[in-house]
């Protein structure tokens, strides 16, 4: 049986949601109005300070926390249906991540190269991801047992995770269009200081905590729906017994 | 508007229309669920004899023990 969040549950989403949200404003106002234009990119560089916090959350996190849970899953000895609840939910929402992803960089590529879209390798590599998460949302829908279910999407899940290595290293291993790693590079030495780096670290924390929030809520989500999809079960179960019985 | 108020402007709108359709979706199921919650415990009232002639509850079995 499924209990209603407590009072103590509530409290906590709440918080982390107003937290989100004033993060989320703060890094909106810095990136808009606080940070100086950049000597090469100009104003666009304002664009930075949202596109790469929310390629983090789609790429790292979201499909990181989707492809651990899967296979948790998949090892017998932790198998649990929370795993597969939580790949499910981490999924979903990190698949708004990355579409989002591919638009805010899009806007951010028209004025910079030119065109909003190119077969770049690291572009054409977001995209494939974003397409390979289609189609576990889509193999969650096939009808089965939840058993079965989970396998499958535990199977995916897996499989596609194998395009994230490729997202990261497509920059350094083909020639593209798209900028090497600002912080994460090689050498481990970012190359954006001062207002504009806290900034930017700002935009990777705040855009964590409304993904967390999300997660948090889209994984009750998951929770509920399974439990009514289990009362529908044996609603319909005893329905066919008290008919056996008439 | 510029591509900059556009790019700020879209990644705002998406994540909260998502978020709000997330906590709407949240609050239609958690009241499904207190509905259906009572129904189904009605409803395994009254199959209950037939049940318990099956599967005795473990409080029965250990009263029976």
């Amino acid at each position: 049986m499924t209990q209603p969040w407590s009072g103590r549950t509530i409290w906590i989403v709440r918080a982390l949601a107003a937290v989100s949200v004033v993060s989320v404003a703060a890094t909106v106002w810095l990136g808009l109005w606080v940070t100086p234009p950049d000597q090469v990119q100009r104003n666009l560089v304002r664009l930075v300070y949202v596109h790469p916090p929310i390629a983090w959350v789609a790429l790292y996190l979201a499909f990181g926390i989707a492809a651990i849970s899967s296979l948790l899953w998949l090892w017998p000895r932790t198998r649990s249906i929370s795993w597969d609840r939580l790949a499910a939910a981490s999924m979903e929402v990190g698949t708004v991540f990355t579409a989002l992803t591919l638009v805010t960089g899009a806007i951010w590529g028209r004025p910079t190269w030119g065109v909003w879209w190119a077969w770049d390798a690291r572009l054409t590599s977001t995209a494939l991801l974003l397409v390979l998460q289609l189609g576990y949302l889509a193999l969650r829908r096939i009808p089965g047992d939840p058993d079965t279910r989970a396998r499958r999407c535990a199977i995916g899940a897996v499989f596609a995770a194998v395009d994230v290595p490729i997202v990261h290293f497509s920059v350094n291993w083909w020639r593209t269009l798209h900028q090497g790693a600002t912080v994460l590079n090689a050498n481990l030495s970012p190359t954006i200081h001062g207002v504009m780096a806290w900034t930017l670290l700002l935009g990777f924390v705040s855009f964590t905590l409304a993904f967390a929030w999300m997660l948090t809520v889209r994984y009750r989500i998951q929770v509920l729906s399974d439990r009514l999809e289990g009362a529908d079960l044996d609603m319909a179960l005893r329905e066919r017994w008290s008919e056996g019985d008439e | 508007m510029s591509y900059i108020d556009a790019g700020y402007a879209i990644a705002l709108a998406v994540l909260a229309g998502y978020a709000g359709q997330l906590w709407q979706r949240r609050r239609r199921l958690e009241r499904l669920a207190a509905r259906t919650q009572p129904e189904t415990a009605t409803a395994t009232a009254a199959t209950a004899p037939v049940d318990r002639r099956v599967t005795p509850t473990l409080s029965e079995t250990r009263v029976g023990a």
